[in-house]
């Protein structure tokens, strides 16, 4: 009960406290002479929102800048000793190996199978679309510690003679083989795309709403028309409807793997990091929180700011394009 | 006139600026003391309010909860208890924001001592009377929590015992197995288990984004024994290297003992993703999966050993001392939970501080397994007879220290010291790769 109150309070109070804030700046511009008020007013309305960022978001990043440069506890400049011992590290030059993979794969993936669904959900009886389509972005809704918990009755490991509740192993087992230890095989990577399978199942829901919204705007015109010159349904998928959306694969793609650079409950819940699984996000929390090495953590921070920065220049401006084409 | 039309526009601006800044005013906070001080975080001082910071939960809580009641009743003082599901990343939050709990009580003295060098931390012989305590503590849980500069920053107010095995009472006896007094006499009962066709051992390290710290208990226990408690306290400082002799020594015991073909069940490939929680219940199966489980007294607790098992607890299990090279050498690893003040000018602080590390306090004997780091608890109040021998064998230890992952740094103590057990019991990298890859993850002084 106190805690729906205290909700009620933060939202009124929030909300509330942001409509007074408004009204009282408009205030203060209004008292100013008329000309100077029309000038500062939009100025007045965004200052809010700068301060805001300025306070949460571009302040810590240079503060997280400066101590990627310190020692341990932040109290010593070791110049760039943080980002040499990290980059000269086996296990971290693995995190970053395996970081790269999941940039690489889970976006790809992600893309392909939204795009094939919502291709061929297009096609099917608007009831049986809904039914598809709804099953498909269920796994949107489940966080990401949920999903592991769904996913290792998938991959659970049970020594052989004991019940597997694993799926897998139960059809291994049913097959007459013995139970297999799936997030410890490392072997050509096996584990990582286990879990990179985890994320691409709740992120495909995403993928295809986005796409299947975009493949129905294809104006039905041009995929008649390369129909009567002669186009296969393959001809057509590739080189009419493709096309036309690509600006949203590049958006869906971009998206996707700004998620995945900052994926972190995946592997710290099925793995933390174990058996060669590490990524950059969960070698960032153990460093901060086990390790106590903010040091560390901030240049694997800086280290995946630096990473991000090119792709959100490049959605940017692709945003960009997009509005002045139209 | 013109006042009226002033006095409003200065109350708009000036309920602007209210508005805008009220999210900033944070609270004065205090400056960290000096160390060796007495600290000055936590709620104020003489407000009756005193807050404890604990990393366990469920019927644990419920229990040490309770052993507070009449604490609080005579004295007025409220308790605030804060549980916390992530103790390390709440605890090294709330230190580096300046909004400390008065009393934390730390699973591992290697993170209060890390923490102990931001200042912030009370030196405990100021705050309680160490020298009292001391006759009466189990021996190795204050030192673990001795500062490299000689002071004592925590004081335990719960011990766990980590060196025993546990066996199903009736399978044993049908076998006709007895208890063995050494560690001879537990490789031939391993041998003769074996040869009668069963696997002797059962052994699980899966604990999710913690797996592997079971294999470090089995490390420390050994390395406590080959090598004697004063090369275990260098070995767990770092004044020998990780991978010394010794500790491979430890390694290939462990091995020999526990992970030899025929000797786990399941096999060598199974510990690494068999969960520690239940790895030991085909002790109690009607055909027995394996005899022996070594595991922390912890494990007798709900959830871990079946409830059927847990019932007639003191019909079904039984348990020994892991033993050491003779009867008489009778090391004992274990842990605890330490209690360590931020606020130890606050009277209210030091008044729960002298009672919950009384042997008088009772943090839950009936509840969550608590076990009193008191030698002159009295144990009748534990609520059975396994319990009771449990918590006698750590009070008779002969040498008694704290468990070593929980003393090292944390990028060892829960890290790589985990990760390279497990990775070596897996079969992914052998013994020496193992160790050595540990020791150059040590981290440097800085």
């Amino acid at each position: 009960m106190a805690k729906v109150l205290e909700t009620l309070l933060a939202i009124v109070g929030g909300v509330g406290g942001a409509l007074l804030l408004y009204y009282l700046l408009n205030k203060v511009a209004e008292l100013l002479p008329a000309r100077v008020e029309a000038g500062i007013k939009p100025y007045l309305y965004i200052l809010p929102a700068v301060a805001a960022i300025g306070l949460f978001l571009i302040y810590p990043a240079i503060q997280t800048v400066v101590f990627s440069f310190a020692n341990k506890t932040s109290t010593r400049f070791v110049g760039f000793g943080n980002y040499a011992g990290l980059l000269t590290s086996p296990g971290f030059q693995l995190t970053l190996i395996n970081t790269v993979l999941w940039i690489v794969i889970v976006p790809t993936v992600t893309v392909a199978i939204g795009l094939g669904i919502a291709v061929l959900a297009d096609r099917l009886a608007p009831r049986g679309e809904k039914i598809a389509k709804t099953l498909i972005f269920l796994p949107m809704a489940i966080s990401g510690v949920g999903a592991v918990a769904i996913w290792k009755f998938i991959y659970f490991y049970a020594p052989p003679g004991q019940p597997q509740i694993g799926l897998q192993n139960a059809i291994a087992t049913g097959l007459g083989f013995d139970p297999i230890a799936w997030l410890q095989i490392d072997t050509a990577k096996l584990n990582s795309l286990m879990l990179m399978i985890i994320l691409i199942w709740a992120q495909a829901g995403f993928s295809m709403v986005l796409l299947s919204a975009a493949v129905k705007g294809v104006p039905e015109d041009t995929i008649e028309a390369a129909r009567i010159d002669g186009c296969g349904e393959r001809l057509v998928f590739f080189r009419i409807i493709v096309p036309q959306i690509r600006a949203t694969i590049v958006t869906v793609f971009i998206t996707v793997l700004i998620s995945v650079m900052k994926t972190f409950d995946i592997v710290y819940v099925a793995t933390n990091g174990g058996f060669g699984t590490n990524i950059v996000a969960v070698d960032f929390y153990n460093q901060l929180f086990t390790n106590g090495n903010a040091g560390y953590a901030a240049a694997i921070v800086v280290l995946l700011m630096i990473a991000v920065l090119p792709v959100m220049i490049y959605q940017v401006r692709q945003f960009r394009a997009q509005e002045a084409a139209r | 006139m013109r006042m009226r039309r002033v006095v409003p526009q200065i109350a708009v601006v000036a309920a602007t600026a209210m508005l805008s800044t009220a999210c900033l005013a944070a609270s004065p906070s205090d400056t960290a003391g000096s160390g060796g001080g007495v600290g000055s975080g936590g709620t104020p001082p003489g407000d009756k309010q005193v807050e404890i910071l604990f990393g366990f939960g469920g019927d644990q809580t419920r229990g040490f909860e309770a052993g507070f009641a009449d604490f609080t009743k005579r004295t007025g003082i409220t308790i605030k208890f804060s549980e916390a599901s992530a103790f390390d990343t709440l605890i090294r939050t709330r230190v580096a924001g300046n909004s400390t709990p008065d009393i934390a009580l730390f699973p591992q003295p290697g993170i209060l001592l890390d923490i102990a060098k931001s200042g912030k931390l009370a030196d405990m012989s100021k705050v309680v009377d160490l020298d009292k305590l001391k006759t009466t503590l189990v021996p190795g849980e204050l030192q673990a929590a001795t500062g490299s500069d000689g002071v004592v920053y925590g004081v335990p107010a719960a011990m766990n015992v980590k060196s025993l095995v546990f066996y199903d009472k009736a399978a044993f006896a049908a076998a006709g197995y007895t208890v063995p007094k050494t560690q001879d006499e537990l490789t031939a009962l391993t041998a003769r288990i074996k040869a009668s066709g069963t696997t002797p051992w059962c052994l699980g390290i899966e604990s999710s984004s913690a797996t592997g710290w079971p294999a470090t208990d089995w490390i420390e226990d050994y390395v406590l024994r080959i090598g004697g408690p004063q090369i275990y306290d260098k070995w767990v400082k770092h004044q020998i290297p990780f991978n010394d002799p010794i500790v491979k020594q430890a390694g290939e015991a462990f091995q020999a003992m526990a992970l030899a073909d025929g000797n786990v069940l399941g096999g060598r490939a199974a510990v690494a993703s068999t969960n520690f929680q239940t790895a030991g219940n085909p002790l109690f199966t009607p055909k027995p999966g394996c005899y022996l489980f070594k595991q922390g007294n912890f494990i007798t607790q709900k959830g871990f050993f079946p409830d059927s098992v847990r019932a007639t607890i003191d019909q079904t299990v039984g348990v020994f001392q892991f033993p050491g090279k003779t009867a008489d050498d009778l090391p004992v690893l274990g842990g605890g939970d330490i209690a360590a003040a931020f606020n130890g000018a606050d009277p209210d602080t030091r008044a729960v501080l002298d009672f919950m590390l009384s042997p008088q306090f009772n943090g839950g004997t009936a509840e969550g397994g608590w076990l009193s780091p008191h030698k002159t608890f009295d144990v009748n109040q534990y609520p059975d007879a396994l319990t009771k021998q449990i918590a006698q064998i750590g009070y008779t230890a002969s040498t008694f220290r704290f468990d070593g992952s929980d003393q090292m740094p944390g990028e060892v103590g829960s890290g790589t010291f985990w990760k390279e057990m497990t990775a070596w019991i897996a079969g992914s990298e052998d013994l020496d790769k193992a160790l050595s890859n540990i020791d150059a993850s040590w981290p440097a002084n800085s």
